[in-house]
């Protein structure tokens, strides 16, 4: 058989639980489906030093692959957004029905094609938290000027809302936090924010809004797809699938665990929603930038367009199914 | 193997002379084109091997703007901007003086501020480069001007520069806490102690010796005529330049600047002080900065050097010869804790701390955990171990970056000289925590 | 003639470092506003943030050529120190063909495609409120080596001008 070596590259480290752990499955799950013939190298951020450049890098060919996250790419494309998640979009189940169901990934090639790269899932974190802050969010008022870092599109959300956003090094948010240099910051969720410690310096820990399915992505530089033999292509794309769903599972646990571990050691962190009238400011807000783009952008219109038909419809089941069963159980245990 | 033929082929290069960062470069370039052709055996045609070549190296740029765009080396020439500005103002030289003054009869009263200093700035960068060169320029013609030994005045200075590794924040603990998955907070305030433990080492050293070898440290003599006073005249040339070192810390602890910010509030805060003392003139804060610009993009030239070198020993497979090694270990406490801090402090004398942090901790730690040691204990040790690798000949970061901004008449021999002593001083403090790590509430 | 170049080469590179001062002394103005806008009026601007490592960038990169000119890169010296000034020159001859123009011409022609991918796809910041032209910024990259290049002739020259006075 033929012996096919590649090298895929990762935004993060390669010690990045559970982002790396997605990546090591798939070089393993590679190599023992084809019989150790075709074999992936993972690199992680600490090696190529440039965790910002995976499109690039695969693009250009420096990498086969990569492992990375769609809405990095907002400054070369703003339609890449809607292939990671966006504020107030789908939740993980009613989003992989669009890109698997409801023309989703036909979008997703369509956006990357003039990269000459291959997109495909590559692994979800569910619901991101809506981020610690030092003081509790009582009023739209008590956005204004408040200091928070917080990157993308929920940051122009935010901005519109008077938040002062602002950019802090990862290196340095711990510091600026504990200080007070800013108010706020979002991260990921449980799992990663114990690491950064951040429940040991802010009180109110918020739910989520901004990032309701962030969904990883694995880029394929297309030229080396095209070269694959068949059934190289066809176990890597399964593979890749595979890798994707482990990720969403491993993150789910890890979180649990996480919040579990977080919830005994530390009894006073407070977990608190954001006021109606603040959040549907937040949704206003959203919208009207989401049409702003539009009315500039086709490609965008098209995106947005597929998504909100696919979530309006996706939704009313969700509805009378999942949150309808999780909201009676709920109700039990009461 | 290709990896430590490399290593020699760069140390024969450096001696050359040619200045180290294209020294760096040309070697990693010349490596590349070797790994190219060894990648593409048994039979390499010139075209692929051309490809594979470029290839590697069209990953320069995404190497060169990841540190373009990393904030935090932004501490470099701000604090280098703050530590010229206080030396062409002559403020610097009224502090270290007046502290040497303070003194008394203690001999290397001079050294002694330089550790103390050094320590101040070292709780407001985790930069190396940064804190390394503003200690250069501050403290080192105050030194020499007062006869101390080239061997102690850089071997002094690079200690305390690199203090800022150790001692929060840390660039060093902030990828330890991403490797061992522990909170940054937390590796911060167990790095405290150790750090400072360092830093009274370093003081008591350099009494010792000031006492024993009377030639390397000489009193600063006060006339007799200006001694009257003269204690509260040092506190008053003390009290401004303090103010602004404690002023940028405090920035930080106030929440009002980041630590990559409090160094602007240096330098800005050191240009408001020297004009306060009618020092401050177009010309000095042109040639300032036209003269932090040179001694910054030394500094940067080394990164963009170190980086292409890097970028091919890994390439070569060095990493994995390493990997090897490590696995092999013993899997006893003591032997695990002895092999493992040896192994590091080998490595740290020829690859970047990143590369040590990700390639050896990630085996080093699912061994240690078996065998049962504390996670945090751990990666203090290894930090302090790392902060070593800053001032290990012959490629110790900080020794190029003292270099840079040494007179003429000191020799990287010198400075390769003056570090020994302060590598052995940490040797022993990081034996007594591994051997007493309750002492440092581990 | 050759002397003549080298003086023109020099005043230009020199020019470049008056240039690369002043970007020094205004991030530094850069960092103090935005950190005082942060403070004091809660109003930080990220396009503004972006502007300090943008002028950064710049310092570095430029700067190397500068250095170069003004001996301000670090050699390791200890027999450097004891050569005679011909034998001197004649390693930066050798090690500017060698060891520096092969990596600065090699970052020079590698970061074409790095510079156009960011200039074909119009890319911006992605932050809100960031800076647009991401191209201009990258494109400093073969534009600095282009002046390192540039410098090492001056560099070159001097060196040569030193060995033909020598003898
Ligand atoms: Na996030
Ligand atoms: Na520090």
């Amino acid at each position: 058989a033929d012996k096919v070596r590649w090298k895929l590259a990762m935004s993060w480290s390669s010690t990045l639980t559970p982002f790396a752990t997605a990546c090591n499955n798939l070089a393993k799950s590679v190599e023992e489906m084809s019989g150790g013939n075709f074999t992936i190298r993972v690199e992680g951020a600490e090696k190529h030093k440039a965790a910002l450049g995976i499109l690039d890098m695969t693009k250009g060919g420096q990498y086969e692959m990569g492992h990375s996250a769609s809405y990095y790419w907002k400054g070369k494309d703003i339609s890449s957004v809607f292939f990671t998640t966006v504020p107030f979009g789908m939740n993980v189940d009613e989003q992989n029905a669009w890109l698997y169901r409801g023309g989703g990934m036909e979008l997703m090639q369509k956006a990357y094609e003039k990269f000459d790269v291959l997109s495909y899932p590559g692994g979800n974190t569910g619901v991101q938290m809506g981020g610690w802050f030092q003081k509790e969010i009582k009023s739209l008022d008590d956005l204004k000027g408040l200091k928070m870092r917080i990157p993308g599109l929920a940051g122009e959300v935010f901005a519109k809302l008077g938040v002062n956003v602002t950019n802090i090094p990862a290196g340095e948010l711990y510091t600026s936090l504990d200080r007070g240099t800013i108010d706020a910051l979002e991260w990921v969720g449980p799992g990663m924010d114990i690491k950064m410690g951040f429940h040991k310096i802010a009180p109110y820990y918020y739910t989520g809004w901004h990032e309701p399915a962030t969904e990883l992505q694995f880029l394929v530089n297309k030229k080396a797809f095209d070269k694959l033999p068949k059934e190289y292509q066809a176990i890597l794309v399964t593979a890749m699938k595979a890798a994707a769903a482990d990720m969403y599972t491993d993150n789910f646990a890890d979180s649990a665990d996480a919040w579990a571990q977080m919830k005994t050691e530390f009894p006073n962190i407070e977990v608190k929603e954001f006021p109606k009238p603040v959040l549907q400011a937040m949704k206003k807000a959203a919208d009207e930038l989401y049409d702003e783009y539009a009315a500039s952008d086709p490609f965008f219109k098209e995106v947005l367009d597929s998504q909100r038909a696919y979530m309006k419809k996706a939704r009313a089941w969700t509805n009378i199914s999942e949150f309808n069963y999780i909201k009676t159980t709920q109700e039990l245990a009461e | 193997m290709t990896g430590i033929i490399m290593f020699l082929a760069a140390l024969i290069l450096l001696a050359v002379g040619y200045p180290v960062a294209f020294t760096f470069g040309s070697v990693a370039l010349f490596f590349g084109a070797i790994a190219a052709v060894v990648e593409l055996l048994p039979d390499p045609t010139l075209i692929e091997v051309a490809d594979e070549f470029f290839s590697m190296f069209s990953m320069m740029p995404f190497r060169i703007y990841s540190i373009m765009n990393n904030t935090i080396l932004m501490a470099v020439p701000l604090f280098i901007l703050m530590g010229i500005i206080l030396q062409k103002s002559q403020l610097a030289e009224r502090l270290l003086e007046s502290m040497g003054i303070l003194f008394g009869k203690v001999r290397g009263g001079l050294a002694i501020s330089t550790v103390l200093v050094g320590t101040l700035l070292a709780a407001s960068t985790g930069v190396v480069g940064a804190s390394v060169v503003a200690m250069g320029v501050i403290s080192l013609p105050v030194m020499l001007k007062y006869g101390y030994s080239k061997k102690l005045a850089t071997g002094t200075i690079c200690a305390a520069g690199t203090l800022g590794q150790i001692i929060p924040p840390s660039i060093v603990l902030i990828i330890l806490g991403d490797v061992f998955q522990l909170p940054v907070g937390d590796l911060f305030k167990a790095a405290l102690a150790p750090g400072l433990v360092l830093v009274g080492c370093y003081i008591l050293y350099i009494v010792i010796i000031a006492l024993v070898d009377k030639r390397v440290a000489p009193q600063i003599i006060v006339p007799e005529e200006e001694k009257k006073g003269s204690v509260g005249r040092a506190l008053t040339a003390i009290l401004p330049p303090l103010t602004l070192i404690v002023m940028v810390l405090g920035s930080i602890f106030a929440g009002i600047a980041t630590p990559t910010e409090s160094a602007a509030v240096g330098a800005l805060g050191a240009m408001v002080l020297a004009a306060m003392y009618r020092k401050l003139t177009r010309k000095i804060v042109m040639d300032a900065s036209l003269e932090t610009v040179k001694i910054t993009a030394m500094v940067f030239a080394i990164l963009i050097g170190a980086t292409a070198f890097s970028m091919v020993f890994v390439y070569t497979g060095a990493d994995l010869l390493v990997e090897e090694f490590m696995t092999g270990l013993p899997g006893e406490k003591w032997g695990f804790l002895i092999l493992s801090m040896a192994a590091i402090m080998l490595l740290g004398f020829f690859i970047d701390f990143i590369e040590i942090s990700y390639i050896v901790v990630p085996i080093l730690l699912p061994i240690s955990q078996v065998i049962g040691i504390d996670p945090m204990w751990f990666a203090i040790l290894i930090a302090m171990n790392l902060q070593t690798s800053f001032l290990t000949p012959p490629f110790g970061f900080s020794l190029f970056y003292l270099k840079g901004v040494c007179p003429p008449e000191v020799s990287t021999v010198d400075i390769y000289r003056g570090v020994v002593p302060f590598i052995l001083i940490q040797v022993l403090v990081l034996a007594s925590i591994v051997i007493m790590p309750h002492l440092y509430g581990l | 003639m050759l002397e003549k170049t080298e003086k023109t080469i020099g005043r230009i590179v020199n020019g470049m470092g008056t240039v690369l001062a002043v970007a020094l002394l205004l991030m530094v103005l850069n960092v103090a506003y935005d950190v005082m806008m942060r403070y004091l009026f809660r109003a930080s601007s990220v396009g503004m943030q972006e502007m300090e490592w943008h002028l950064f960038s710049v310092i570095i990169l430029f700067g190397v050529g500068v250095a170069l000119q003004h001996e301000a890169h670090v050699r390791v010296d200890f027999l450097y120190d004891r050569m005679l000034p011909k034998t001197k020159a004649y390693i930066n001859i050798i090690g500017t063909f060698f060891f520096l123009l092969p990596l600065a011409l090699l970052i020079f022609f590698g970061s074409f495609g790095f510079v156009h991918d960011a200039y074909v796809m119009n890319e911006i910041s992605e932050d809100p409120g960031g800076l647009p032209y991401r191209f201009l910024i990258k494109g400093m990259i073969p534009l600095s080596f282009a002046f390192l290049i540039f410098a090492a002739f001056g560099y070159l020259l001097q060196n040569i001008n030193n060995l033909r006075k020598g003898s």
